[in-house]
């Protein structure tokens, strides 16, 4: 069927020449005209498994404001200059930055209003629970009291004592201690080790100030986040020249993994380009090499345009590997170019037909298998190389020989470089005695090789931008990854109820302070009712009286009034001010804990993402609750990929076995096919553990379409020599793997990591591949018995 | 009848000696350049060594406190302030925390400052009026002059300023040489008031760790 087919399509393209290449050449025109409009993602979200934890995670950060946010530090740089100076330059940036790209700009809280919004008597009887009422029942003694009097009397001796000696009149038992600890914990809650001076955030040596921007512009959205960094660059270069400037922010690292990959991309395929050029203008001697050299191009250029057709958007990532498939499609135009050289005739044609058209089966194959992948962005990877693939081989099978054999002659002018590696007899046992020696070191070396899960790794962020990242954190602190343990409700009073035991539980099992929590500062409304309920009847059952009583007996040797604390006691049962947790300092806090979206309610609390921490808090995890944490992440995608790599590894090996033998009809003759396969693989995982270079999920992936790409050779070499047919496969599948590892190599100068994982595992299994079909499949075939023709 | 007259006269001249608005300075044409020029005359020191009388008027109190000591300052963030009576008293205040004795417990007690933001901030302020660098003062405060020989200057804080809070006004007077404080009379808002004189000032005297310990030192 494949004959008949084969030579109706040959004979049909042949019959109207003129028409099939002008068809051609306009729809790739057409295709190449509407490349500019293609959409493209720049997110490795399509690459991500589609576990319910990581689903859940990644959905979280993206729909939570924490990526919207870029932050800002200001240095100054003149020694000359001051706090003034910085502080004008802070609030002169964060007044030039306007809608529509920043939301909001926040410099700093107000210290005063922070004294105000929690002051003992207002904020003291809504957040102090049980515990510190208990505190301050055991304060109610004699000699503590005494001290406390004793402090406020020494502390009127102080300088500061100007400014708070004062204060002590509303708070004689120094209750604003407690509340104070909990103040401590604001900058904290921020992960930055800020202080505040004037109302602005400023570090510790007092030379740096930042500004935390919040914007509508999601991190994932390239085109907007490259408008959004132009315009805060922008506004930067406008600061005094004094002042120096580091942003940290997920956009900066969005724009400039897809400036880096556009980069990459364009310098494989300008590299791969001129080593194709070179190789087979040098070797062929005929412009029209050039024919063979412009096909994966050809076919890259249409499989963009139709794998759009069906996804709507492709993956930049999958772009990438383009430069990859070129390389490994140009093997069919080539094979096909040097058969018709040596002019060969219709019924050898077929037969070159045939192995062509294996070849490209095992490559789609090795593709296919990718469609039983969960992740998504594998069956976009799947569709666009297998089209990739068959255009090759179409162009290659129809196209290619009306513009090569313009007359049906034969043009070879040299084979010699190939027939003397056709026909060089390697000593057949001792190379593979040394093949089967180095595979069983690399097989040994193979179960100890590591896999490293964590995506940042795939980050392709340039160093100016990670420098900057660094700066920030030597001076901000920061550096510590924090996990988010979020907690949803219908309403902000139930998620925050829920938030409330939580964090009771999430304390006691975490150190002190490790658990940054809204609760702490400010409880649901049932908890600080109830709070208040026991501050007020704490103080009207008998403590008023009694503290009373023991000041007036401790206060008179101090020389304080009768009225000293006054202020405190007519305080006692104030009512709360509730208007100032809607406005103020507690607003903006509440910005960084609170996430209201279509009518739910999150609350998030931050804790370090450590191991240890993540299996301390997993048993207080319940319904509508769920911890978002980055080393959660990184686990569950090793454990999605190994159970994937179990699945599409036999599968991709199955259908490769199936495809030799079908083409075969023979075990043995399939089994020496696959030599180079096994070698590939095992070698590749080898050489990584030796190197103590890990797996990552790319360059599993890559990896295995390598495998498709190397089961060619096996094919090719075990026909070529098995049935002695001199089809030029041997020169051909030398160029083929020469221009694999150009197109594979290229990725080596690759900066994103992605694409740099990927040529190493191109390059390492398309060697070994390449080199145990070269000497070990005529080894091998040398001790069968000869067979004359099949 | 010269008495009846002589009387509503004398009552008129009383009268309007104290009906009449109360005599300020002249105010200089550019006051940010006279406060930076002064602020930097003041803040010209790196260590400061002087005595102190500081009296408060509490409402707490029954009496009025007076308060004798010395204090040590470096520059850019250490000051200790060493009572010598009524009771001795001694406390370091550096960027990062508080540290004091008294006589009366003979026990060291230490404030560690780190992320506290309030205490902080109002530690930044009292460092501002000791080390003499106004320059920055007129953001945050509205400056007026009282008189010009000696400078007397007054401090209203402005909103926004964490001071205003607590205090109504601050009133500074300078040495003749205005090269540092005379005095510091601090109004709150409570109305309470505090004086500080200041005697036998040393700008830029050697000092030394023990200077600047608490414990022993007084």
């Amino acid at each position: 069927m494949f004959d008949r087919l084969f030579l109706l399509v040959y004979e049909a393209v042949h019959r109207h020449k003129k028409r099939t290449l002008t068809a051609v050449v306009l729809v790739t025109l057409l295709f190449t005209a509407i490349l500019p409009f293609i959409r493209y993602e720049g997110s490795i979200d399509l690459m991500l498994p589609p576990d319910r934890e990581i689903t859940r995670s990644m959905n979280f950060l993206k729909d939570s404001n924490l990526s919207d946010k870029m932050v800002v530090s200001l240095a100054l740089t003149d020694s000359s200059m001051g706090k003034r100076e910085l502080f004008e330059a802070v609030d002169s940036l964060a007044a030039s930055l306007k809608k529509p790209y920043f939301k909001k700009v926040m410099t700093g809280f107000s210290v005063g209003n922070l004294m105000e919004e929690f002051s003992v008597l207002q904020y003291g009887p809504q957040i102090l629970g049980d515990e510190e009422m208990s505190q301050i029942a055991a304060m109610l003694t004699p000699e503590n009291v005494s001290k406390k009097i004793k402090g406020i009397y020494l502390q009127s001796m102080r300088p500061d004592g100007i400014f708070t000696a004062s204060m002590s009149r509303t708070d004689p038992l120094g209750i604003k201690l407690m509340i104070l600890n909990k103040l401590k914990a604001i900058p904290a809650s921020m992960n930055f080790d800020v202080s505040i001076e004037d109302g602005h955030f400023i570090s510790r040596d007092g030379r740096h100030a930042m500004l935390v921007i919040q914007t509508d512009v999601p991190m994932m959205d390239a085109v907007r986040s490259k408008g959004l960094v132009s315009e805060l660059e922008a506004k930067l270069k406008l600061l005094p020249p004094y002042i120096a400037a580091d942003i940290v922010s997920g956009h900066l690292h969005t724009v400039s993994n897809e400036k880096v990959i556009k980069r990459d991309i364009a310098v494989a395929s300008y590299i791969a380009s001129a080593a194709f050029l070179i190789l087979f203008l040098g070797i062929f001697r005929d412009p029209k090499v050039i024919f063979v050299f412009i096909i994966p191009f050809m076919a890259v250029v249409w499989s963009i345009a139709l794998a759009t057709l069906v996804e709507g958007k492709l993956s930049f990532l999958v772009i990438g590997f383009g430069t990859s498939i070129a390389g490994i499609s140009i093997d069919y135009g080539l094979l096909v170019y040097i058969a018709i050289k040596r002019g060969i005739d219709k019924v050898r044609m077929l037969k070159m037909a045939k192995l062509v058209t294996v070849d490209a089966m095992t490559t789609v194959f090795s593709f296919v298998v990718l469609f039983f992948s969960m992740i998504k962005g594998y069956h976009q990877l799947a569709l666009f190389s297998i089209l990739c693939v068959l255009i090759c081989l179409l162009f290659s099978l129809f196209v290619l020989p009306l513009v090569i054999s313009v007359k049906g002659e034969a043009t070879e002018r040299d084979s010699s470089v190939g027939d003397r590696l056709r026909n060089f007899k390697w000593p057949a046992k001792p190379c593979i005695a040394v093949w089967l020696i180095l595979s069983a070191v690399a097989l040994y070396q193979s179960m100890s090789v590591k896999f490293d899960s964590d995506l940042k790794r795939f980050d392709g962020t340039e160093p100016r931008i990670l420098q900057m990242e660094k700066n920030f954190n030597t001076i901000w602190g920061g550096k510590d990854s924090q996990a988010i343990m979020v907690v949803t409700g219908k309403s902000l009073e139930e998620a925050m109820q829920l938030n409330d035991s939580l964090f009771k539980e999430a304390s006691a099992r975490l150190p002190k302070g490790e658990f940054s929590s809204l609760a702490y500062f400010w409880p649901s409304e049932k908890t600080r009712t109830e709070n208040r309920a026991r501050w007020l009847s704490f103080w009207k059952d008998g403590g008023e009286e009694r503290l009373k009583s023991l000041i007036r007996s401790s206060s008179l040797q101090y020389g304080f009034t009768p009225e000293a604390f006054t202020p405190f006691f007519d305080g006692l049962y104030a009512l709360p001010n509730e208007g100032q947790a809607a406005t103020g300092v507690m607003a903006q806090l509440k910005e960084r804990y609170v996430i209201e979206r279509n009518g739910s309610v999150r609350l998030l609390s931050f804790f370090p993402d450590k191991k240890e921490y993540l299996d301390a808090l997993a048993p207080i995890v319940k319904e509508n609750t769920f911890i978002v944490s980055k080393l959660a992440i990184s686990e569950s995608m090793t454990r999605f990929t190994l159970k994937e790599t179990k699945l599409l590894a036999p599968l991709a090996i199955l259908f490769n076995i199936l495809l030799a033998w079908i083409f075969f009809r023979s075990w043995k003759e399939a089994l020496i096919a696959l030599v180079p396969l096994f070698t590939g693989v095992v070698w590749f995982i080898g050489i990584m553990s030796f190197f103590n270079v890990p797996l990552n999920i790319v360059n599993i992936i890559a990896a295995i379409i390598s495998t498709g790409v190397i089961v060619d050779y096996g094919l090719g070499m075990t026909y070529e020599y098995r049935y002695n047919l001199k089809l030029g496969t041997v020169v051909a599948v030398t160029l083929s793997a020469a221009t694999n590892m150009i197109g594979s190599g290229a990725l080596l100068f690759a900066n994103y990591p992605a694409l740099y994982s990927t040529g190493i595992a191109m390059v390492v299994c398309m060697v070994s591949g390449y080199l145990s079909s070269l000497i070990i499949i005529p080894s091998l075939i040398s001790l069968m018995k000869p067979v004359e023709t099949k | 009848m010269k008495i009846i007259l002589i009387l509503p006269t004398f009552l008129l001249m009383i009268s309007a000696a104290f009906a009449a608005p109360e005599k300020t300075a002249e105010q200089p044409s550019d006051l940010p350049k006279f406060m930076s020029e002064l602020g930097k005359r003041a803040s010209d020191f790196k260590t400061l060594k002087t005595d102190f009388i500081q009296e408060k008027r509490m409402a707490m109190f029954k009496e009025k406190m007076v308060m004798k000591g010395r204090i040590y300052l470096q520059k850019p963030s250490k000051i200790a302030w060493h009572v010598d009576s009524p009771l001795r008293y001694s406390v370091l205040i550096t960027d990062k925390l508080i540290r004091q004795w008294d006589e009366d417990s003979d026990k060291v007690q230490e404030i560690s400052l780190t992320k506290n933001p309030i205490f902080q901030n109002v530690l930044n302020q009292m460092n501002v009026w000791f080390s003499g660098e106004y320059g920055t003062m007129l953001e945050t405060n509205t400056v007026r002059i009282i008189k010009n020989d000696p400078l007397i200057m007054e401090f209203i804080p402005k909103e926004g300023n964490i001071a205003k809070k607590v205090i109504k006004t601050i009133t500074i007077t300078f040495r003749s040489d205005q090269k540092y404080l005379q005095q510091i009379k601090i109004l709150e808002n409570s109305g309470d008031v505090t004086t500080i004189r200041f005697t036998n000032t040393l700008l830029n005297p050697p000092l030394n760790n023990s200077n600047f310990e608490v414990k022993g030192r007084v």
